[in-house]
Formats: structure tokens, C-alpha cells, sequence
């Protein structure tokens, strides 16, 4: 009896600590989840002497130094810009790309090589906190942006308004009118079919289709881009020219060429649009900074640019050459991320990503040259959905608003407008072929 | 002037009413997503050394689109159509050049009459060994020509006839009816013709979508098709013929292609499994049916700034030859300038292939995408649309005045024969050398080429074509800190697989054409002020001609709305050559006879400029001395 009983508490006792670990444990991982994806909602980030409705200018921007990236520090400095300050605000993502976070939560492992990966299928794949020192947090974050839920699973800007500008004169030198398509083929989390669409002979990850709509000259101009879900494949992309009505293939180095003459590279587009093995990934540390992130409904919009039958008008822009979206800025957790090319005769020495922590988004990047020297400054504001056009509300996209590439040395910028739509309708599976190029060009 | 069919001229008019109609509401709609308008105004100033202005061309073109989307059980329903209308003031302003005032008296080389140091007769100051020999010179005056190929090369002791050069309207000699009877207006307004060319798209798009998820996507309408993958030379985009008269080969092909009522319809697939271990990430069969009525090649009538390969102007020559007589130089005995009647020499006529079920054009084409290869297999029936000139017309001996088929008689009417043809392109991306390989063959069978081996002076041969290119982008720091060149290069073959050439007692005999032939093309191009300066140089080398165009030119984009391009075109190289020319073919034998017991219809190989050195020297050699400076402004809205 003595024996049972002592059995019997012997399994009340294993029962219970398992329970007790099994219970730690999933507190712990819930603990990540919550930091990962909700940081606000125990902690409200400050900033000594910050607050909701000022404005950094010339006189106060040096008590904010270390609350700006030292690129738009320097704008400030120089009173080509002003912040305004705005409260922060959570941005929740997508529940179910949360949910496939929680699902495969420490399922996900790095390979030997950079841009080799394991174990993930949906949902952010380093959802804890970096660590400073693993050699390869910097990848790992790279990693949850490339799988980030960024457009969701298909998303379209329809459309999209790129103006080249003097930044001394101010002069627009020329306006472009696009429309952008993404399309996830796997991590779906949202749109039918999940989580991966097929066939995808080529194990394509996602891929990107863009339509010149205006001006004429480059009207009918379009690039598709196939990201295979295998990183250390290179992408496929093919341009079609209005001019010659022709596919053409092109080389990858043409990604890192100014895109119709802007002052973007293709891999430029959504703050690094590369492979995650193309870079030296390094983390250099976390901390509240002001990122671009705002109610687009809230702001003084741009009534000239774009008008169309549901009333809704593009961010605006001034500053210096008209270079600075009109827009307000919150206190967030931002991840700096440094990333250097592993080609040598890559354009660029180096970028630097500010990564905010919520949604991995990069809002802004800040380039340099060859020689080391400051080239190019990368500012893409986000937009809460719930703030935007009716269709985007709960979609749980951080919508990409507005962007403003400036060439600090050739006193240039390339500024982006924005009508983002979360619509899986604008963005059908077929829109990514090759022959779509052909059908809608010719 | 051009053949005019009632029903077809009542349809595209009928279309052309309807499309303005159609774009005259759009223009005030143009905000609306659905509906588009836009266009274009361009004036293109050219001048050509020794020739002064070369082209002072207009043009107004207008764009329009108009999305319907869902109509029953079609999706993504839209009408396109694109009016474009040209004025050339080269024919008034240039018109001793070009126009009604071109041309004038020529001399034509006599070498028998050496050493006279002018050993030169007029037109109609030819021997007349026979009373059937000799023309009327009143019907055929020494007034409004030039001596064929005289802009390239001198007579030399080869052959050289006259070649009026008035618009038709003002001097038909020489239009060949249909084919190359261009009047001032027509020269003037090009599209303004019986073909309604100011039609330049009309086309509707519709799509069938199938449960599967496939769409049969349709084309229906005057469209361009384009196939392959190159730049510049055509290996298998050549479902539309090619207006060579508006810069020779060096206009875009859009603006150039001439286009046709097509019906085309693209099954597209999308990624597709064939079988288990066969997928491709994109397939689609296209199938294209040209019911147009046949239409050539504009290859330029003798009297315009261009006029590919000069055969317009042998053409015409020719084509005068045979309606009424001329003097031949350099041609008796090889030496003697000759007067022939009519009806005894030159080209009779064009057969142009008639409007018929089986005259129509077929083509089929499979393309896809697989792994990293993009690849298409095509396959067209179709007439060519360069002239073939078939000889074994009837024609009068000149010395006994009998009518009847004479061996190797330059006498020819102009054919346009069925050519079929398979072929393929890929293009493909080297990850290790960061280039972009495109690759385009053909393999014709059917097409004819000049041949002074063959009784009828032509001869059937299957061709192979091929080009492949390769597209690099190279940053180049002392040009261009922060914007890479673009380097884009292609070599371009063709074998002509039953080629025939041989020895004679004077010279080769054959094919004129090289059995195997090579031109490469290089284009460089940079990037500056964000793309809206940008230089670029063209240059194209054809290696057997020993002939090289080079083409720079910069491009300037002023805003949206005006760019403005200034650039060159010089040639160099080694221009005309000689080639048999059939003077020494003995057709009237034993009178024609070059030698004691010469075969009648045999040629003893003496050669010339004219008329097949053209062949070897290609469009690049021909085009020797039509150096060009040009400018062309365009206002877009």
C-alpha cells in the first residue's frame, strides 16, 4: 500500500512539475510573442522632453539626437525639415500571421551559410528578442522582414505616384505614375489559398509586378520579379518596353541601376529588396527612435496629384525641394540593422535599416557610397490600416504611404505617393507571369 | 497607285469612323481609369551630306484605350486604336532631291568609246545593232533620272541605266502598278493611302477564362504581333512586313512594322505541371492567323531619301526598261552603251498575292518559361515579303524579233513566294558573368535568290537564321559614378544552306548573296540627370560587306511632355561592290555570245556594281554615302 501510494504521489509529483514547466514554458513563449508583436502594450517608449504634437526643428533638434537617425538628424540640422510628433501607436498585425508565429515558435533554425534557412512555413521566424552577441542576429532580423507580413499576403499600390526632384530648385523634373502588385506564393497566412500557392514549379517565394501608367515615354514599361523561396538563388526579372513591345530578361546587376532613372535600385524597393544572402548582416542594438508611422486620414493631404471617385488623396510633401512627406512621426522600437554587400563592386559600401520592432518594416535606410560617404537617405511611412481607405481596415498591414529617396549628393530626391490597396482582386496569381507582360503591354 | 479593295477599304474606313468616334468622348474622360488618351507630336529634321535635307517629317499620333471589361461570358474586354498621320516636307522643300523637280538628264558610260576621255553617251545615245534594238525617246525622255546606283559608285565599265526618279503622279516611268507607284501625296502623307495606314492599331481584347484557371486571351483586329527576341534584324518577328522607306533599318520596329488584321489568341496557361518532373513556371500557345490581304516590305521607291539596298531604284529602272525601252551602258560586247525596245529587258510586272483563304498567314507558337530558361517554339506559313525576280518571262529578241522565253534573259516579273518557317529563341540568365543571353534561329525553306547560274536567274534555297546577344551592364566610374552603361551586343547569321556559286571564264557566277554572312551590332548606353540625358551609340558591322554604321545620338528629356534627340548616322567601309551581271549570259544566242561556243544561257561571269552587287554589299555597304545628321523633337500629351 505504502509502495502504491507512494506511486501514486510520486505521479501527482511528476505530473504537476510537468505541468509547471510545461505551463513556464508556454508563458515564456507567449512572453516572446507578446514582446514580438505587441511592445507596447506594457511599455509606452519616452524620450526626454518628447511629446505627442511638437515639432523638432533647427532649435530643439539637438536635444533628440539620439531619437533620429543621423541622416534626417542632419536634415533638421540644415532646416530642410521638421518631425512632427505624433502619439505611438501599436500597429497589430494580422492575427493569424501572429498565430503561424506562435505555431512554429523555436522551429526555425539558420543554415550554415547566410541566406540558408530552416524550418519555417509561416509567421515571423525570430520572433525573440536579438541578442547581442550572436554573430547572426543582424540575419535573423533580416530574416523577419523578409518573411514579414509587409503587404500581407497580396496587396497592390493602385496607384502610385514617383516624382524626381531638384532638391535646390524644387523643381519636379518628372512624374511617374505606376501601379505595384505583391504577391506572396508561400507564408500565406490571410488570403485563400493557404499557405502556399501551387503549382509553384519554381518554389517561388513572392513576387513583385510593376506597370508604368504615365508618362508616355515609359508608358507600358514593366517589371516582374521572381523571388525564389530558395535565398541563395538569384531572382528572374524581366522588363517589358513599351517602346519595343519586348520581354526582356535582365541581369540581376540591374537591380542595383537606378530604376527608370530615379533615385531608387530596384533592391531599394520596400527598404531592401535583395537576397537575404547578398549582405553582411550585423545587429548594432535596439532603441527608441522617431519612425515615420501615422493615420493617413489624420494628415493635410495632397488634393492635386491624385483624384479619383472615393475622395482619396496622396500624402504630401515639402521641405527642402519638396523632398519630405507631410506627415507625423512616433517614438518606436527600432532594431538597427547594418548590411554590407558581399559583392565588391556593389554600388553601395553599406546600408543602414532601421527596423521598426512591431511590424518589420523598414522605414528608414540610410545608404553609402563606395568611398564610405553618405549617398542616399530612404524614408517609407507607414500608415495604420485603420486610418486609410475602408477596405484596408483590419487587414493588419502597416500600409507602406508615402516614400522620399534622397540623394544627399547630388542634392536630388525621388518621392513616392501612395494609394495602397489590401485586395487580393487587384493582384490575381495570373498577374505574375511572364505572358501577363506581353498581354497587358502589347 | 496601290490596289484598292472595295470591301476591305469600306471596312477599315468604316473602323477608322468608328474608332475616332469612339476617341473623341474619351478625350474628355481621360481622368477616368477605363478610358485613355494620349499622343504625340514629332517633328524629325534629317540632313544628308551632298543631298542637303533628307527627311522633314510630322507626325501626329493619337493613342486611345477604352476598358469595357465583363461583356457575357468575356473578361477584360477593351478597344485600342492608334491614328497616325505624317506629313514629309522633304518632297517640297527638298524637291529637286525628292519631289516633282528630282533628277534630270544623265550620261550613261560607252568604255568602247575610250580613250575618249568622256566615253559617254546620253540616255538614248545607245547602238541599235538591229531595227528591233533603239526606243522612242520621246516616250522615254533623257529628263528626271539619275543613273542607277549613281549616289554609291561610279559605272566603272559595268552596267548603268537610267532610273526616273519623279513621284508617280508626275513621272509614272518605272512604277511597277500596286507595288511601288507611290504618287506626291502619297510620298508626302504616307499613311494617307488605299490600306487606310493612318489606321495604324484597331484591335479589340477579350478573355475566356476556363474553370482551370487558364485564359484564352484574344487579339482581334490591325495589330502588330512581335516574336523572338532581338534587336534591329529580324529572325522571327516577321508576322508584319517592315516600312524600310521611313530610316531604312534604324527606326524602332514599332514605329516601323506595318500593321495587319490579325486575329490572335494566346492560351495561356500559367505554371503548369505536364507530367510529374515536368513543370513550367509559365506556358502558353499562341496562335495567330494574318487574314490581311499580303502586303510587302516597303523597301522605298526610287525618288525617296531611302530606298533599302537601292533595289527600289533597280526596280524602277528596270520596271521603265521594260515599258519602254532605254539605254543600257557598258553592254554590247561588255563596253558598248545599248539601246533596247521595250518589252526586250527590265521588269514586266509584281504579282501580288490576291486576297484568298490560302494566301492568308498562319503562325503557331508555344512559349514558356522554364527554371531559369526562357524559351519559345514558333512556326509560321508565309509569303515572303522582299520581292523574289523570277526570269522566263516571254520577252522579244532584240536582234531576230521573236517573242518567246530566252535562257538567263534578264527579263523578270516580281514574285512573293510562300515561305515556311520553324524556329525558336531563349534568352537565359548567367548568374556567374551577371549577362543576359538571348538566342533566336529560324530555319526558312522557300525562299528565292537572285542566281545567274539558273536559267530563270533565281533559285529556291532553305536559310538559316540566328542571332545571339548577350546584355551586360557595366559601371564605368570615369563616366559615371552612379549609373551603369548598358552594353548590348548580338551577332546576327545567316547560311544560306543551297547556296551556288562558280567560276566562270570572267568572273563568279551564282548567288550574289554570301553563303554565310555575319553582322554585329553593339549598343552602348548611359544613364544621366536621372535618366533624362541619354547618350548612346549604335554600331553595326556586317563582316563579309566589310561595312559599318555607326549611329550616336543623345536623348534628352526636357520634362514629361518634350524630348528632344539629337544624333548621326555615318557609314564606313567598302560600299558597292561587283558582282555577275549577267551581261555575258548569252540569252539571244549565237548574237549575245561573250566567246566561240558559249552555251546560250550560260554566263561567262562578267561582273559590275549593278544590278547584284547590292547583295553583297548589303543595307549597311548600299547606304554608304547617305551620312546623316539628325534631330528629332517630340511633344507628348
Amino acid at each position: 500500500m505504502t509502495t502504491t501510494k507512494n506511486k501514486s504521489v510520486f505521479r501527482w509529483l511528476m505530473a504537476g512539475c510537468t505541468a509547471g514547466l510545461m505551463s513556464t514554458a508556454l508563458m515564456a513563449d507567449e512572453a516572446v510573442i507578446t514582446n514580438s508583436f505587441y511592445p507596447y502594450n506594457t511599455e509606452t517608449p519616452s524620450f526626454d522632453g518628447l511629446k505627442a504634437g511638437m515639432v523638432i526643428d533647427q532649435s530643439n533638434v539637438a536635444q533628440f539626437k539620439d531619437a533620429i537617425d543621423p541622416a534626417f538628424y542632419g536634415f533638421i540640422e540644415q532646416g530642410m525639415t521638421t518631425i512632427t510628433v505624433g502619439e505611438t501607436t501599436s500597429f497589430d498585425l494580422h492575427p493569424n500571421y501572429v498565430e503561424a508565429t506562435r505555431v512554429s515558435l523555436g522551429q526555425v533554425s539558420l543554415g550554415n551559410e547566410v541566406g540558408e534557412i530552416s524550418g519555417w512555413s509561416a509567421g515571423r521566424p525570430f520572433p525573440e528578442e536579438p541578442d547581442a552577441n550572436d554573430p547572426r542576429a543582424g540575419e535573423k532580423l533580416a530574416w523577419n522582414y523578409k518573411y514579414g507580413y509587409n503587404w500581407g499576403d497580396s496587396a497592390a499600390i493602385y496607384p502610385f505616384y514617383w516624382k524626381y526632384r531638384d532638391m535646390d530648385s524644387g523643381k519636379v523634373e518628372r512624374t511617374i505614375k505606376f501601379n505595384f502588385h505583391f504577391l506572396n506564393y508561400k507564408g500565406r497566412v490571410t488570403q485563400e489559398p493557404t499557405p502556399e500557392i501551387t503549382p509553384n514549379p519554381s518554389d517561388l517565394f513572392r513576387a513583385i509586378y510593376v506597370q508604368v501608367l504615365d508618362p508616355a515615354d515609359v508608358r507600358n514599361t514593366q517589371l516582374l520579379i521572381h523571388r525564389a523561396a530558395d535565398d541563395l538563388k538569384r531572382d528572374n526579372s524581366w522588363l517589358y518596353l513599351g517602346f519595343q513591345r519586348r520581354v526582356r530578361r535582365l541581369a540581376t546587376g540591374q537591380v542595383t541601376d537606378a530604376f527608370l532613372g530615379s533615385d531608387l535600385m530596384i533592391e531599394d524597393f520596400e527598404g531592401y529588396n535583395g537576397r537575404i544572402s547578398d549582405m553582411n548582416w550585423t545587429y548594432k542594438g535596439t532603441r527608441y527612435m522617431l519612425m515615420p508611422f501615422y493615420n493617413h486620414n489624420d494628415l493635410t493631404l495632397d488634393a492635386e496629384t491624385h483624384i479619383d471617385s472615393d475622395g482619396y488623396q496622396v500624402v504630401s510633401f515639402s521641405g527642402q525641394g519638396g523632398c519630405f512627406p507631410d506627415i507625423t512621426w512616433q517614438l518606436r522600437k527600432v532594431y538597427e540593422v547594418e548590411s554590407v554587400p558581399v559583392d565588391e563592386s556593389h554600388p553601395l559600401s553599406k546600408r543602414v535599416h532601421f527596423m521598426d520592432a512591431q511590424t518589420f518594416t523598414i522605414p528608414r535606410t540610410v545608404s553609402y557610397d563606395r568611398k564610405g560617404s553618405l549617398w542616399k537617405t530612404f524614408t517609407i511611412g507607414q500608415a495604420h490600416p485603420d486610418h486609410h481607405l475602408p477596405k484596408n481596415k483590419g487587414s493588419g498591414v502597416s500600409i507602406d504611404d508615402s516614400f522620399s529617396m534622397i540623394d544627399v549628393q547630388a542634392s536630388h530626391c525621388t518621392t513616392g505617393q501612395f494609394k495602397g490597396q489590401v485586395d487580393p482582386e487587384l493582384s490575381p496569381p495570373q498577374m505574375f507571369n511572364v505572358q501577363h507582360l506581353r498581354a497587358t503591354g502589347s | 497607285m496601290q490596289t484598292t479593295i472595295k470591301g476591305l477599304r469600306f471596312w477599315c474606313c468604316t473602323l477608322a469612323g468608328s474608332a475616332t468616334l469612339a476617341l473623341v468622348p474619351m478625350t474628355t474622360a481621360v481622368a477616368a481609369e477605363d478610358a485613355r488618351v494620349n499622343g504625340f507630336y514629332e517633328n524629325a529634321t534629317y540632313g544628308r551630306e551632298g543631298v542637303g535635307l533628307s527627311k522633314f517629317r510630322n507626325t501626329l499620333q493619337l493613342e486611345g484605350e477604352k476598358r469595357i471589361g465583363d461583356v457575357g461570358i468575356f473578361s477584360n474586354v477593351s478597344i485600342n486604336g492608334t491614328l497616325r498621320g505624317t506629313y514629309d516636307g522633304v518632297y517640297d522643300l527638298n524637291k529637286d532631291e525628292y519631289g516633282r523637280t528630282a533628277g534630270g538628264a544623265i550620261l550613261l558610260e560607252d568604255t568602247a568609246l575610250a580613250p575618249n576621255p568622256d566615253p559617254f553617251v546620253p540616255h538614248g545615245g545607245g547602238i541599235a545593232p538591229t531595227p528591233n534594238f533603239g526606243f522612242d525617246i520621246n516616250q522615254n525622255p533623257n529628263d528626271g533620272m539619275i543613273v542607277l546606283g549613281e549616289n554609291l559608285h561610279p559605272q566603272d565599265g559595268g552596267v548603268g541605266f537610267g532610273v526616273p526618279v519623279r513621284p508617280c503622279d508626275v513621272d509614272s516611268r518605272g512604277c511597277i502598278d500596286d507595288y511601288l507607284d507611290k504618287d506626291l501625296n502619297e510620298l508626302r502623307f504616307q499613311e494617307f493611302n488605299d490600306r487606310a495606314d493612318f489606321i495604324r492599331e484597331l484591335y479589340v481584347d477579350f478573355d475566356l477564362n476556363f474553370d482551370s484557371g487558364n485564359v484564352l486571351s484574344t487579339r482581334l483586329g490591325k495589330q502588330q504581333v512581335i516574336w523572338g527576341r532581338t534587336d534591329l534584324f529580324r529572325v522571327l518577328d516577321v508576322i508584319n512586313p517592315v516600312d524600310f522607306s521611313r530610316n531604312n533599318i534604324y527606326d524602332e520596329l514599332e514605329d516601323i512594322r506595318i500593321p495587319m488584321w490579325i486575329l490572335k489568341s494566346d492560351y495561356r496557361m500559367g505554371p503548369t505541371e505536364v507530367f510529374d518532373g515536368l513543370a513550367f513556371d509559365d506556358l502558353n500557345f499562341q496562335v495567330v492567323w494574318n487574314f490581311d490581304q499580303f502586303r510587302p516590305h516597303d523597301i522605298g521607291q526610287c525618288g525617296q531619301p531611302n530606298v533599302i539596298l537601292d533595289a527600289g531604284c533597280f526596280f524602277r529602272g528596270m520596271n521603265n526598261l521594260w515599258e519602254n525601252g532605254g539605254t543600257v551602258a557598258n553592254f554590247a560586247n561588255g563596253s558598248i552603251a545599248t539601246d533596247f525596245g521595250p518589252g526586250q529587258i527590265g521588269i514586266r510586272e509584281a504579282h501580288l498575292p490576291s486576297w484568298s483563304l490560302s494566301n492568308t498567314q498562319l503562325g503557331l507558337k508555344l512559349e514558356g518559361v522554364y527554371g531559369d530558361l526562357g524559351f519559345s517554339l514558333n512556326a509560321l506559313t508565309y509569303r515572303s515579303q522582299l520581292p523574289s525576280l523570277r526570269g522566263g518571262i516571254p520577252a522579244e529578241n532584240a536582234f531576230t524579233g521573236d517573242t518567246a522565253v530566252w535562257p538567263s534573259l534578264i527579263a523578270f516579273d516580281i514574285h512573293f513566294p510562300r515561305v515556311n518557317l520553324v524556329g525558336g529563341s531563349l534568352d537565359y540568365y548567367s548568374q556567374g558573368i551577371d549577362t543576359v543571353f538571348r538566342v533566336e534561329t529560324a530555319y526558312t525553306s522557300g525562299e528565292e535568290f537572285a542566281n545567274t547560274l539558273r536559267e530563270k536567274l533565281y533559285s529556291e534555297s532553305d536559310v538559316v537564321r540566328y542571332v545571339v546577344g548577350a546584355d551586360k551592364n557595366i559601371f564605368i566610374p570615369a563616366l559615371n559614378e552612379s549609373q551603369a552603361f548598358l552594353f548590348s551586343g548580338q551577332i546576327f547569321g545567316q547560311h544560306i544552306l543551297d547556296h551556288e556559286r562558280e567560276q566562270r571564264l570572267l568572273g563568279e557566277a551564282g548567288i550574289p548573296d554570301w553563303e554565310q554572312n555575319w553582322i554585329a551590332t553593339l549598343l552602348i548606353k548611359g544613364f544621366y540627370m536621372n535618366g533624362r540625358l541619354s547618350p548612346q551609340i549604335i554600331t553595326a558591322h556586317d563582316v563579309r560587306a566589310q561595312a559599318t554604321a555607326v549611329a550616336p545620338s543623345v536623348e534628352w528629356l526636357v520634362n514629361d511632355n518634350f524630348r528632344l534627340t539629337a544624333g548621326a548616322n555615318f557609314k564606313v567601309g567598302d560600299g558597292a561592290r561587283k558582282f555577275d551581271d549577267c551581261r555575258t549570259c548569252n540569252p539571244w544566242d549565237p548574237f549575245t555570245a561573250a566567246y566561240p561556243g558559249q552555251p546560250a544561257g550560260e554566263s561567262a561571269g562578267l561582273s559590275g556594281y549593278e544590278p547584284l552587287g547590292r547583295f553583297q554589299s548589303g543595307p549597311i555597304g548600299m547606304a554608304q554615302k547617305e551620312d546623316e545628321i539628325q534631330l528629332t523633337a517630340r511633344y507628348s500629351f
